[in-house]
Parts: C-alpha cells; structure tokens; sequence
C-alpha cells in the first residue's frame, strides 16, 4: 500500500469516526428523551456503538488491501 | 375512553419518531462504510455556511456575524515541516557544538593571554 493510499484511508477512518459517534450520540439522546426519562446511559451507548462501529469500518478498510477476493483466488 | 387512548397515542408517537430519526440516520449512510461516512461528512461541511447564513437572515442577525476568514492553514505540512526541521537540527548539533565550544575556548584563550 502506498503512503498517499494509507494517508487517505487514514482520512477516511477520522471522517466516518467522527460520523458515526455523533451520529451514536444523536440517536442516543433521542432514545434517552423520549423513552427512558433523560438518563445518561441510552447517549453512552449510543456513542459507544458509534465509536465500535467505526473502528470495525476503519479496520476492514486497513485490512482490505492484504486480503485476497474469492474472484482473484479462482483465476 | 380517551383516557386510554391517550397514553397509547403518546407511545406511538415517540415510536414514530424514534424510528424516523433511526430510518433517516440509516437511509443517508451515516452508519454505512467508510466512503459513505466520508462523504457525509464533506456534504455537511458544505452545507453548514449556507445554512447559518440563513439561520442569521431569518432571526434578523444579518450584518452582526463577521464571516470567518479562510485561514491556509495545514495541520499535515506544519508537522511534516517541524519534524523536517528537528531532524535537521539533530543531524547538525553535534558539528555546531564542537564549533561553539571552539568558539568558547578561543574567547577564553583570548582572554587569559
């Protein structure tokens, strides 16, 4: 993997990061309004999940270029 | 009768809306992969100016919020150019100090004579 592609998927990784724990803390605070009466734990959850979330995306995405496809190993 | 309804009402709107904000956070790709993420976040950049500008028009705050100047700044070339510099200045120090401690010994020298 070049240096300019690792940089980029690093950039990706920060950005979806960033995303997806706000997008976590959002929902988080919806749930926490309306159903559970304004408690903190739905917002921790929430941007828990976030966060998972992202660091799985990030890691598939590092990863995905020292995999091989199914379609390359069957040529 | 509407005593009874009444709670029910209440739990089906917040279902309704529990699961609108999941289905909007789903259907725009915020819980997608990476690219999809990425790319909101660029959307919602680009869409943020407009949006306060408008929020200013629309409560009469025109001309009261100066607009941010664009600062070239990048936080990649100022650390790649620092760590350039410290590199540099590590691989010199040790001809530099031999040089100043010369330079330290001949004024010393100088003086005692």
């Amino acid at each position: 993997m070049s240096e300019k592609e690792l940089g980029k998927k690093w950039d990706r990784c920060l950005a979806d990061g960033v995303i997806k724990i706000g997008t976590g803390l959002g929902l988080g605070i919806v749930f926490s309004v309306l159903f559970f009466k304004r408690r903190t734990w739905p917002i921790t959850l929430g941007s828990g999940a976030g966060l998972g979330m992202a660091y799985a995306n990030c890691q598939n995405d590092l990863r995905a270029h020292y995999l091989q496809h199914i379609s390359q190993k069957e040529q | 009768m509407a005593a009874r309804i009444l709670p029910l009402l209440k739990l089906a709107t917040k279902v309704t809306i529990a699961g609108g904000a999941v289905y909007v956070a789903c259907d725009s790709g915020l819980l997608g992969s990476s690219e999809q993420g990425a790319q909101a976040l660029e959307k919602a950049k680009a869409a943020v100016p407009p949006a306060l500008a408008e929020w200013m028009k629309y409560f009469g705050l025109e001309a009261q919020l100066p607009t941010m100047p664009k600062v070239e700044f990048s936080p990649v070339k100022s650390w790649n150019s620092g760590v350039r510099w410290t590199i540099s200045n590590l691989s010199e120090a040790p001809t530099k100090a031999a040089e100043y401690s010369n330079q330290g010994l001949q004024y010393v020298k100088d003086l005692i004579k």
